[in-house]
């Protein structure tokens, strides 16, 4: 289109240069000292020397570390369940939403809140609601003659208390991109339908849902990655307690590298949770590289 | 008759379900706002009628904005503005020169798509794995605790989402016009200034606003590179978590001015907000 092919070809180049190898410097460099500090012993807390161990923390992760394991079992648990819960109420939100139904810009604003705002301030509000003392939800659900019930002191409660509050903070996500996904139905179909005499239940079943599937599959890739690396609500909320019941891999990371200082553990254990997100993202980029 | 009545019947069920659901939506903010305005004695009563059930206080904003930690909190605001300004500033000016090459012109040796895929992989790393070389980078560089240092992390955290969204505005934008641009004596470079870059300003604004708010946001990088004088509104929330607990008036106080902000703008920009939180993948 340009009609110098040289300037044409300076311009292309060098406009995608700022960006990529800012990209370059800053994500890809990172990330290879990352995994040649992974096959080091390097306890930064300590006065010992940085060692050539090779695969001695990988087999560590696999064999020796229970913890790696409980906080893998317990992401993955944790993604499962929100994402599928969130889906489940977004395309109950989206179905209803998307009837012409007054004040519809109001809700989609208002259901904007709990992703616009800064997740740690979402899990102090949500502590505060919770709080076994204080807690205006323990006090209302004694007053409705339920007892108290010790949502973050029992092992068995608080990871259900964490994915209510992934599930408050983000079913407005699955809910807004199937509205839009909804606005862009073809409308012939839904006539058709109505002229065929098919139920609500038969159209949704049988046209809208097909239909919707490939969206579907991409927001719910979109929001699993995401929550796989849940951070905010447990370090606001539980700490990874009681005991480590909470704790998701990236808190786990985090108390490796930054309480106890074991970088090249740490990194470790990054490159299994980097390995475990690029297995799911594969399916995503798949599924965009179509689309681009 | 009957069809209607199934109808109201539908509708009965809607309303319920959405103003249930927009309770559920809002009510952690209400209770935040009534928490902030009561003094700390009440902080553990059910009161939720300022003026009927209890009288409304100023303590609570007394601290957090006053002589007691006033500074901070101000410190913390003019931080959190900073870096969320700047580091979208960078990454719209990097993002939007990539995103037009990207757009316009054909790549032969690696295809558009593999570039665009393997730059939007980057968003999809988990940030604690890329926050320990972070740290390491920083530390190396005595840059931790400077702004810089958190600007750039943020840049990169933001970059590869803005750029996937300014392919998408660029190549909306029908090529024909800046083709007559060039025609009448436009270098390609002026095309891109005088007419790509105006036409798509509303999308280039919503993909700063996302930005800003991402940046505003986000907690790990800072919490890892910052210890005291770059702290953003965030990491300063957090440090009202002492080891006798929380003290609720305190964090309200401090979360809703974390909150407001980014609140405030996506109510604002919300239709275009959308599509970037969903990554682009629903066309609307």
């Amino acid at each position: 289109m340009f009609k110098s092919q040289e300037r044409a070809r300076a311009i292309k180049v060098g406009f995608i240069i700022p960006g990529l190898s800012y990209l370059m410097l800053m994500a890809v460099f990172p990330m290879v000292w990352s995994l040649s500090l992974s096959f080091q012993r390097w306890k930064a807390a300590t006065a010992s020397p940085r060692v050539f161990v090779g695969l001695k923390n990988f087999y560590t992760i696999f064999f020796e570390d229970s913890r790696f394991w409980n906080s893998l079992r317990f992401t993955v648990s944790y993604v499962l369940i929100v994402v599928v819960i969130e889906l489940f109420l977004g395309l109950l939100l989206a179905y209803l939403l998307n009837e012409k139904i007054r004040f519809r810009n109001f809700f989609r604003v208002v259901f904007l809140f709990p992703m616009a705002a800064p997740p740690i301030g979402i899990a102090f509000m949500w502590r505060m609601l919770l709080n076994p003392d204080a807690g205006i939800m323990v006090k209302i659900m004694n007053s409705l003659g339920m007892n108290v019930v010790r949502w973050l002191t029992d092992a068995k409660l608080t990871p259900f208390v964490l994915m209510s509050v992934d599930i408050w903070e983000w079913t407005p996500f699955m809910f807004l991109g199937l509205l839009a996904a909804f606005q862009s139905l073809p409308v012939e179909l839904y006539d058709a339908a109505q002229v065929d005499g098919a139920s609500r239940f038969q159209t949704f079943r049988f046209i809208t849902f097909p239909l919707l599937l490939p969206i579907i599959v991409t927001l719910v890739l979109l929001r699993a990655i995401d929550a796989f690396k849940l951070f905010e609500l447990v370090f606001g909320i539980t700490g990874g307690g009681p005991g480590s019941s909470t704790e998701s891999l990236s808190y786990y990371i985090y108390t490796v590298g930054f309480q106890y200082f074991d970088l090249g553990y740490a990194c470790s254990l990054s490159w299994i949770f980097l390995g475990i997100v690029l297995l799911i993202s594969n399916f995503l980029l798949q599924r965009l590289r179509k689309e681009v | 008759m009957k069809s209607k009545k199934k109808v109201s019947g539908f509708l009965i069920f809607t309303w319920i379900f959405l103003l249930l659901f927009t309770f559920w939506t809002l009510f952690p903010f209400f209770w935040g706002i009534i928490t902030s305005i009561k003094s700390p004695g009440e902080q553990y009563s059910t009161a939720f009628l300022p003026h009927f059930q209890f009288k409304p206080s100023s303590y609570a904003w007394q601290v957090v904005l006053g002589q007691a930690e006033g500074e901070r909190t101000k410190q913390g605001l003019r931080n959190s503005v900073l870096i969320s300004s700047l580091s979208s500033l960078l990454v719209l000016f990097m993002g939007a020169l990539a995103g037009y090459s990207l757009a316009r012109f054909r790549f032969h040796r690696w295809k558009n798509k593999d570039i665009a895929v393997w730059i939007l992989s980057n968003r999809m790393f988990p940030p604690i794995a890329v926050a320990i070389p972070f740290f390491l980078i920083m530390r190396t560089l005595r840059l931790l605790d400077t702004l810089p240092a958190i600007i750039m992390a943020h840049v990169v955290y933001n970059l590869p989402l803005a750029i996937w969204l300014m392919i998408d505005f660029f190549r909306e934008l029908p090529e024909e016009i800046e083709e007559a641009a060039l025609i009448d004596g436009c270098s390609s470079f002026q095309a891109f200034l005088r007419i790509a870059l105006p036409l798509s300003l509303p999308g280039i604004i919503a993909v700063y606003i996302l930005c800003f708010i991402f940046s505003w946001n986000e907690f790990l990088f800072v919490v890892t590179l910052s210890y005291r004088k770059t702290m953003t509104m965030p990491v300063i929330i957090a440090g009202a978590l002492t080891v006798r607990g929380l003290d609720f008036w305190k964090v309200s106080a401090l979360s809703l001015l974390a909150v407001t902000p980014p609140v405030i703008l996506a109510a604002l920009t919300s239709r275009y907000l959308i599509r970037g939180l969903t990554l682009g993948a629903v066309k609307e």
